[in-house]
């Protein structure tokens, strides 16, 4: 099975760990987690096109939560703003802004309290966002999107 | 950090208060702050409080319901702000007696 799916099966697994009274620690292992299959599906597929087998994981490392954040953005704007976007790339998107934020705070704020629905939920936000990258990644448009998350702010065509 | 004005608040809790009776009984409540997300960006952050049975038995298509009744409602990118949502369930909240939630 592909790592960001044995991350995903992973999150789950720890969402449910406790049936009756779940721990902090396994509900914030668990949203960290889906952030990451996410994170490195996208990864995986952009340095998948380098030709160089041996080079790959180098270029994996050169990519940043907050240019892939503002490059989600860009989307998100262009879809508010009437431009043509695949629903699912916006789905992608979308959720990848919002999963960077829970991780976020599942990983440092220690303040916060997490419950089981709103794990859940998060956990469906990773699913459905690799389920549409899934359905497009051979697309056009998807493949553009992937080389913006590597070269951000390329000009627009 | 962005401070809406009295105006932009009363739309807020407006839209709030509109998708909590559309959503009733599934939506108990909705509370919100406003601050800066990880990145440093000007954020919303709701915190929708939801009845155990649709948690339990409608989860993904009671939150995609909040999200897009909220964003249908409130143009979050002219008021320069970003939406992120976390729900939790009412006995939940009975256990974890958070008063943001309350």
């Amino acid at each position: 099975m592909p790592f960001p799916d044995d991350l995903l099966d992973q999150a789950y697994d720890l969402a449910h760990k406790e049936p009756t009274d779940p721990k902090q620690a396994s509900l914030r292992r668990a949203v960290s987690t889906a952030y990451y299959a996410l994170f490195h599906l996208l990864i995986d597929e952009a340095v998948s096109k380098w030709a160089v087998e041996r080079q790959r994981s180098i270029l994996a490392r050169t990519f940043e939560h907050g240019k892939m954040k503002a490059i989600c953005d860009d989307v998100l704007k262009t879809v508010k703003s009437g431009g043509s976007v695949l629903p699912e790339l916006n789905t992608v998107a979308h959720n990848f802004i919002q999963l960077q934020q829970h991780r976020h705070a599942a990983d440092y704020d220690n303040s916060r309290q997490w419950s089981r629905t709103d794990v859940l939920n998060v956990l469906a936000l990773a699913t459905d966002a690799i389920t549409a990258w899934r359905a497009i990644r051979m697309q056009d448009a998807a493949q553009d999107y992937l080389l913006q998350l590597f070269l951000p702010r390329l000009p627009k065509q | 950090m962005y401070l809406p004005s009295a105006a932009a608040k009363q739309e807020i809790n407006a839209a709030v208060s509109e998708v909590v009776r559309l959503l009733d009984p599934d939506v108990v409540h909705i509370r919100y702050d406003i601050g800066r997300d990880w990145s440093g960006d000007q954020a919303i952050f709701f915190r929708v409080l939801l009845s155990d049975e649709a948690s339990r038995t409608r989860l993904r298509d009671v939150t995609t319901q909040v999200v897009w009744r909220l964003a249908e409602r409130l143009d979050f990118p002219s008021m320069g702000l970003f939406p992120y949502h976390n729900f939790r369930n009412v006995s939940e909240q009975d256990v974890l007696r958070e008063e943001a939630w309350a």
